[in-house]
């Protein structure tokens, strides 16, 4: 039981991570595919960031490992500038930037990767290879018969997350800017009547999910290859994005549906170890989260209510 | 001496093919009343628009309160304390009323550094507003619980919150039914006697009447003349409006009834959250005859419509067009049988916004010679079709029949349906508050155009929330209240207190 909360725990955060910045963007109306490759740009610049300081720094610095943090999201907001420009300012069709974002992440990454390595580093290598992130246990919390797992190996970033979407949720409910955002998703007729700028909200909510799925991202190279590598597209943006629609949109309900899917990830692979399978199987079992979005669609399509000006190009001269 | 508040000097303004604003100067005085009366496309809501700062104006200048100003965008107007209510509401439905106001505007609290909404204040805030000007509002309430108007007194509280001097209303009363409207138009006195000035743009001259201090008339972008109200006579406005002589009244001969057309009998509607909308409703509307439905909105007259027109799925009960069982049949059957339908909501139902004018006039008619030809659609003469149609019916738009039906304006969207349906020459006609929203001038032509179709001989089934129209139309006159037909008579057996009782449900 206990490895199936802790490896679900530590899968479902950075997903959640990843999804708030989903329902940043989308709640502003910028439909957000993008994510994939946002979490992808993120890594990457956070995994670049942790090799060249480590060149310097030992390979078990602390201040590599928490700079990679800031890097990726710094790499991921950047990235998600592109999104911003092409939707907002030049008023392109949001779907099909967020796939050429994608698609787009993966060449560059995967071409920048070997080339910094062929230059910098002398090896042809596709991967930046990262510290094991050090992990803790909560003491005393985590002695708690079975929801002491939910303290016990936590990596760094767990907590951070936690707080981070704390205040996210703050800022999306509670402050002036989410009231803003939230408003620029639903009517943008009637911000713009409001003296507001939608443009300059919906720039601010799409560089903020930028900043989020690359912090993801990191979180994700650092738990499941401690590399950063091609493989880093395994698909967990498109997961956050599904976790955001059976969540509505909303942050409290994206996180159960995190949890569900990460819950789903580790029980599968416990149930391969557990059934002494062959480890290509395993690769079979990690599509359980992904069978278990097509099942939960079919449920949970009809409710679900999508934010109005969703994928809207607002244009203030139409009636 | 009244004080100018705002002063316009000739002020032009045009959009690709239309003069909306010819050389317009006016002055607008501190604490009054102004309106500004016009037909739909007269260019009351583009003079508007330059006073909030939507629109730059082509030439001209703004004073305002003695000085040249530049009214650069709407944030620029609010900064001057203008303020306007447009007429489709700028409201996010999710949000409560106390959010709608705040927004663009929030009063901040500080928590250990954080800058959260601070809710409490401005709750105190705008209740105070409510309470000051009677508005009878729950601040938290949300927009897509609670009506029409009280949305609307939402965007007036939205503008006393940045406290807007000079207040703007673009047609506020066009959605609004007969109560509403008195409501309102006391709020807006009330306003006027806190030392607001109010702008109303609209074109029903009744109102104007009722709380305009001075009107000015725009006619094809132009200034006619501003008058005193007071001292000026309702069918004096109504000719300086449409520019010729008018006449108020419809000239009607005596009906001549034929066979029926319509018989509807026993006809009962669930709507889609099994609501019973009609209840087991009987009638029969005759060629010749114009059989007007009167009642109070939301007693099951627009159901009703649907129904018999094959938008809504019947329950129980039959309807039978001349003589022939059609209650299961699909829309497209009856309307090629013969029903034309007007409906109520034009640009949901009547209407696709983003096809053209020639293409609106023959979607129902699209997969018959001599709109096609095999499986080929013949947009050649379906576009000749259209001019002569548009020539007949007069309606106005920028590129000829290649226009956007959104780009229209409301009145011009309403005829080009009365077109479509009356051309289809059908045998009934159905028509949902034909004049909702429309001028003095458009209103008299449709009314006409419903007594031309029933001198025909075609039967015409009249569903109006107005009585005023309802009397002046209808031969025979029904009244429907909770979904049960609660009387009928001969339109000159009934009076008007009579009706409205009727209609409100007091007399049974």
């Amino acid at each position: 039981m206990n490895p199936i909360i802790i490896d679900g725990l530590s899968f479902a955060l950075p997903l959640l991570i990843i999804a708030i910045g989903g329902i940043f963007s989308e709640r502003s109306g910028v439909t957000n595919l993008a994510l994939e490759g946002l979490l992808g740009f993120g890594a990457f610049t956070g995994g670049l960031c942790f090799v060249l300081i480590t060149q310097i720094l030992p390979m078990d610095s602390a201040v590599a490992f928490y700079l990679s943090f800031l890097a990726a999201a710094l790499g991921g907001c950047a990235f998600s500038l592109i999104h911003a420009l092409l939707c907002i300012k030049l008023r392109a069709n949001q779907v099909i930037s967020g796939v050429v974002i994608n698609i787009a992440a993966v060449a560059l990454t995967g071409f920048l990767t070997v080339q910094i390595n062929t230059l910098a580093f002398a090896g042809a290598s596709n991967k930046f290879l990262l510290t094991t992130a050090p992990r803790f246990s909560v003491p005393f919390l985590c002695d708690i018969p079975v929801l002491g797992a939910f303290f016990t190996k936590l990596y760094p970033f767990q907590p951070l997350i936690v707080v981070l979407a704390v205040i996210c949720w703050f800022l999306l409910y509670r402050s002036r800017i989410g009231l803003r955002i939230r408003a620029c998703g639903s009517n943008p007729q009637a911000v713009d009547a409001a003296g507001l700028s939608v443009g300059r909200i919906r720039l601010f909510a799409v560089a903020a999910s930028g900043a989020l799925a690359g912090l993801g991202g990191i979180c994700f190279a650092y738990s499941i290859s401690a590399n950063v590598s091609p493989s880093i597209y395994f698909g967990g943006g498109f997961l956050a994005i599904a976790a955001m629609i059976f969540g509505n949109w909303k942050l409290v309900p994206t996180l159960l549906a995190c949890l569900v899917f990460g819950f789903a990830r580790s029980a599968a692979s416990q149930l391969v170890l557990l059934l002494k399978m062959d480890s290509s199987v395993t690769d079979l079992a990690m599509i359980v989260p992904y069978a278990l979005v097509l099942v939960l669609l079919v449920f949970f399509s009809r409710n679900t209510r999508a934010p109005k000006a969703l994928g809207e190009v607002y244009d203030k001269g139409q009636r | 001496m009244p004080q100018a508040i705002i002063e316009l000097r000739h002020i032009s303004k045009s959009f690709p093919g239309i003069l909306a604003n010819d050389d317009i100067s006016l002055t607008i005085n501190q604490g009054e009343i102004f309106a500004i009366l016009g037909e739909n496309g007269a260019g009351k809501s583009t003079l508007a628009s330059i006073l909030f700062g939507m629109y730059s104006p082509d030439a001209g200048e703004i004073w305002l309160r003695g000085k040249k100003t530049n009214i650069t965008s709407p944030a620029r107007a609010v900064e001057l304390d203008i303020g306007m209510v447009h007429q489709h509401f700028k409201l996010i439905s999710e949000y409560s009323v106390t959010e709608n106001i705040i927004l663009g505007d929030e009063p901040l609290r500080r928590l250990a550094g954080i800058a959260g909404l601070d809710r409490k204040a401005a709750g105190t805030r705008i209740q105070e507003l409510i309470d000051c000007y009677q508005f009878d509002l729950a601040p938290d309430a949300l927009i897509e619980d609670i009506g029409v108007s009280s949305q609307q007194r939402v965007e007036i509280l939205k503008m006393l919150y940045r406290s807007a001097e000079i207040l703007i209303f673009d047609e506020p009363t066009a959605m609004l039914t007969p109560q509403e409207t008195e409501r309102l138009l006391a709020i807006i006195r009330r306003l006027r006697d806190n030392g607001k000035t109010i702008i109303l743009i609209t074109h029903k001259l009744e109102e104007i009447k009722l709380v305009a201090d001075r009107c000015a008339i725009l006619n094809h972008g132009r200034l006619i003349e501003v008058f005193d109200v007071a001292s000026t006579s309702t069918q004096t406005m109504a000719n300086r409006m449409v520019g010729y002589e008018l006449n108020l009244n419809i000239k009607k001969t005596p009906p001549n009834f034929g066979r029926p057309v319509l018989e509807v009998s026993d006809l009962t509607v669930y709507d889609a959250l099994k609501v019973k909308r009609v209840d087991a409703v009987s009638l029969k509307v005759h060629a010749g005859e114009v059989f007007a439905l009167a009642g109070v909105a939301g007693n099951g007259q627009m159901e009703l419509a649907d129904a018999i027109a094959g938008l809504m799925d019947v329950h129980s009960g039959s309807i039978r067009l001349k003589g022939e069982e059609i209650t299961k049949t699909t829309a497209r059957r009856r309307a090629c049988a013969g029903i034309a339908y007007i409906p109520e909501d034009r640009q949901q139902v009547g209407l696709i916004l983003d096809f053209t004018v020639s293409e609106n006039l023959m979607s129902k008619s699209y997969f018959r010679p001599p709109y096609c030809k095999g499986p080929f659609l013949q947009t050649k003469a379906a576009a000749r079709l259209a001019e002569d149609i548009c020539q007949r019916y007069d309606i106005r738009s920028a590129q000829g029949v290649a226009t956007l039906v959104r780009s229209l304006s409301g009145g011009n969207q309403q005829k080009l349906i009365v077109a479509r349906e009356i051309e289809a020459q059908g045998d009934l006609v159905i028509f949902v508050q034909p004049t909702r929203g429309l001028d003095i001038g458009a209103t008299l032509g449709i009314r006409q155009r419903i007594i031309a179709e029933r001198d025909k001989g075609r039967a015409v089934l009249l569903i109006s929330l107005e009585l005023e129209e309802v009397k002046a139309l209808a031969d025979t006159i029904g009244v429907i209240y909770n979904g049960r037909i609660a009387h009928t008579a001969p339109a000159s057996e009934v009076g008007m207190k009579e009706l409205g009782e009727y209609m409100l449900g007091v007399r049974k």
